[in-house]
């Protein structure tokens, strides 16, 4: 592959690995305190496909020869990082084995947008120019099924249950929308992305993004916040929650980075 | 529709008499259902046992679950995530079976949360204990499911139905949890000087609470014991101490294959009783942790209130989506 | 209280397309559409699914332990099986001709004309 294509190749397979990888990780943090058992070990499940998904797109940057995916994965710092701001953001304020006040609301507004997205972005790279990442997009779509159907059901049945719900709801939803701006985004290497036909278009997947959830917040008389475009993950503006994540997800990795574990 | 009512009941039995069926029942290695008659005493021992298993593997959820995202691999990552998945899930398995134990009392899972809290549901020594190494991730898989694989097989042929048949699913699933631990525990010892001293660190930390985990040999070391009414309800056949045993027959000759050094230096195989010989662990720091004030009780207990109090709204949104 | 929500639903699972629907446990959940989104992750995360059942518990009519009397027979139902038609086999033997048993018959599936 050319040097240009390649590059725009490395990041678009970055942002789509280190969506996962720490959208994954939110949700694993949710292990043990979900507001239902049964639920809890449900929704363990979406965690852990997601990280599978991430371990795929860094498999496929280590066959690029761009290192060991548990290398991408553990030891890139924050600047590096090319993941939407939406999927660093902490479940809710509080550190994890303490006492963590996690947000349901924000949990099921998060998963359900970020899901949405992820199946728009999967059917594009189906018709990816990259034959490996359009194989992976295939394999990574059977599962996407059972998570959109997982978080949409959540979603609408909190928003058509009690009126503490539905506010909690508006202001996860409003939390959600005000980082979403460059979910769909490439980034500064955007236009060699699109034209390297690695995947469609941004305003397009967006817009079939609002297609798709539009009729769902019609039929809950919801109205969708506005956008938010105050960071860009996708060129390595973070915030610090992504620093206290990372330090976290490779803590006895970076112990000692050659070891086996 | 009515419901069939029966002309002819069934010539009312005694409590003796019913008492009479239940055990030739038992003792015929028939399997007790939820809807069953069966004696107050049996009721109360199978909801004051699976209660405890069923919450130790929730609160067991807690000290693992922040080795989740520190596993050192994506592999691990995800290894761990679905060990404690399971965790959770036999969870579930075992609240279900107990909840439809306490439907005569009119008692619910929540109910059972609140003697969580209140200390009147204790939940098992180990998950009183802090994890304080990657190590502890794979010595807790290894050993301490172990344990319970140990324990639990011993009930795989109990009497009452429901619990046997979750055992049946969870033991199935606590083989998996072995060899995750194994895995890691064997990465370790292969690896550099520092990771294995990773491990003997731990199972020095680990080693009393393992022996603590099976409870006291009898009821003279701690006051109570529930094995003699376990074993004659045939809920389970063999005692503490037995499990112990074949504990040490199963484990140590692993431990030290792999340059381990066990913590008790009188530990040793007597051939003539047939028995291992070891230092007893502490039994009132075992009874001050079943109570409640082990080194990481508190802090876990306020991590499960937090959650469950945080999620209040969740349910009774929940509530009103009821169909 | 606020777990009022708490109703048990029973789940039930085909492995394969040719299995029978066979149950796997319960879970509490507020309605079905929640049972069904736990249903599978709950029971059947190592194993293949073809489909999947949730029922309310409440919608079960079983037995009581006392209607469980219904289920005895009398050991003398012979004639409902091959069981009291066994003497042909020796009869087939003087036509000198091999009897069509259960085992013979339920090969002829997929063999085509023999």
């Amino acid at each position: 592959m050319e040097t240009p294509n390649k590059q725009a190749l490395v990041d678009l397979l970055l942002q789509l690995a280190d969506d996962d990888f720490l959208y994954s990780y939110r949700g694993s943090e949710w292990l043990g305190l979900a507001p239902h058992i049964e639920e809890d070990v449900a929704s363990s499940s979406i965690a852990q496909d997601s990280m599978g998904h991430a371990a795929m797109y860094y498999q496929l940057l280590e066959e690029l020869g761009l290192g060991s995916a548990d290398m991408l994965a553990h030891t890139r710092l924050s600047h590096e990082r090319k993941n939407t701001v939406l999927v660093e953001r902490v479940n809710g304020p509080g550190y994890y084995m303490e006492t963590p006040e996690y947000d349901w609301a924000y949990a099921v507004a998060r998963n359900y947008c970020y899901t949405l997205a992820k199946k728009i972005r999967i059917d594009a790279l189906k018709k990816s120019s990259h034959a490996p990442l359009a194989s992976v997009a295939v394999k990574i779509n059977m599962e996407l099924y059972y998570h959109l159907m997982h978080w949409q059901t959540w979603f609408t049945q909190l928003y058509s249950s009690t009126e503490t719900a539905r506010d909690k709801m508006d202001a996860a939803l409003a939390l959600v929308m005000a980082d979403f701006g460059d979910v769909f985004s490439y980034g500064k290497n955007g236009a060699a992305i699109e034209e390297a036909r690695l995947i469609e278009g941004e305003n397009i997947l967006l817009d079939r993004w609002y297609a798709a959830i539009t009729p769902v917040l019609v039929g809950l008389g919801v109205t969708l916040p506005e956008i938010g475009h105050e960071r860009n993950g996708r060129d390595g503006e973070h915030t610090p929650d992504l620093n206290d994540a990372l330090a976290t997800l490779g803590e006895v990795y970076l112990l000692d980075t050659t070891a086996v574990w | 529709m009515q419901p069939y009512t029966p002309l002819f009941e069934r010539e009312a039995l005694t409590e003796e008499q019913k008492l009479e069926r239940f055990i030739a029942r038992i003792e015929n290695g028939d399997k007790i259902e939820a809807d069953d008659w069966m004696p107050e005493e049996y009721r109360l021992t199978l909801i004051k046992l699976i209660s405890m298993h069923g919450i130790s593997e929730i609160m067991g959820a807690l000290p693992e679950k922040e080795w989740v995202p520190k596993a050192p691999s994506l592999r691990r990552k995800l290894g761990i995530m679905a060990k404690v998945q399971d965790e959770m899930g036999h969870g579930q398995l075992l609240l279900r079976v107990v909840e439809d134990l306490l439907t005569p009392y009119g008692k619910t899972r929540g109910d059972l949360m609140q003697d969580l809290f209140s200390g009147d549901l204790k939940f098992h020594n180990v998950f009183h204990m802090p994890t304080k190494s990657w190590a502890d991730a794979g010595l807790i898989g290894w050993l301490v499911d172990g344990a319970a694989i140990i324990t639990q097989t011993n009930m795989l042929g109990a009497s009452y139905g429901p619990y046997a048949r979750a055992l049946q699913r969870i033991c199935a699933e606590e083989v998996f949890h072995a060899q995750h631990g194994e895995s890691i525990i064997m990465a370790l010892a292969e690896g550099t000087p520092d990771q294995k001293a990773m491990i003997q660190e731990s199972l020095d930390r680990w080693w009393e609470s393992l022996l603590m985990f099976f409870g006291p040999a009898s009821k003279e070391t701690t006051g109570t014991s529930k094995q003699d009414i376990t074993i004659k309800y045939k809920i389970r056949t063999k005692t503490n101490e037995e499990l112990r045993q074949s504990f040490f027959t199963k484990y140590i000759p692993r431990v030290l294959s792999l340059g381990l050094t066990i913590p008790d230096p009188t530990l040793r195989f007597d051939e003539e009783q047939q028995l291992w010989i070891y230092a007893q662990p502490d039994w009132d720091e075992f009874k001050k942790i079943i109570r409640g004030e082990g080194p990481r009780s508190k802090e876990r207990l306020a991590l499960r209130r937090t959650s469950y109090e945080n999620n209040a709204w969740v349910r009774e949104a929940l509530a009103e989506t009821m169909a | 209280m606020n777990d009022t929500f708490y109703q048990e639903f029973e789940v039930f699972s085909k492995r394969t397309p040719n299995a029978a629907f066979s149950h796997q446990f319960s879970l509490l959940a507020p309605n079905k559409e929640m049972a069904l989104i736990m249903a599978q992750e709950n029971f059947m995360r190592r194993e293949p699914v073809v489909d999947i059942w949730v029922v309310k518990r409440s919608d079960i009519r079983g037995l009581t332990p006392d209607e469980k009397q219904m289920l005895q027979r009398l050991d003398n139902k012979e004639y409902r099986t091959t069981k009291g038609y066994g003497y042909l086999k020796k009869k087939w033997r003087h036509y000198e001709q091999q009897m069509l048993d259960e085992k013979e018959i339920m090969s002829w599936s997929g063999e085509g004309e023999k």
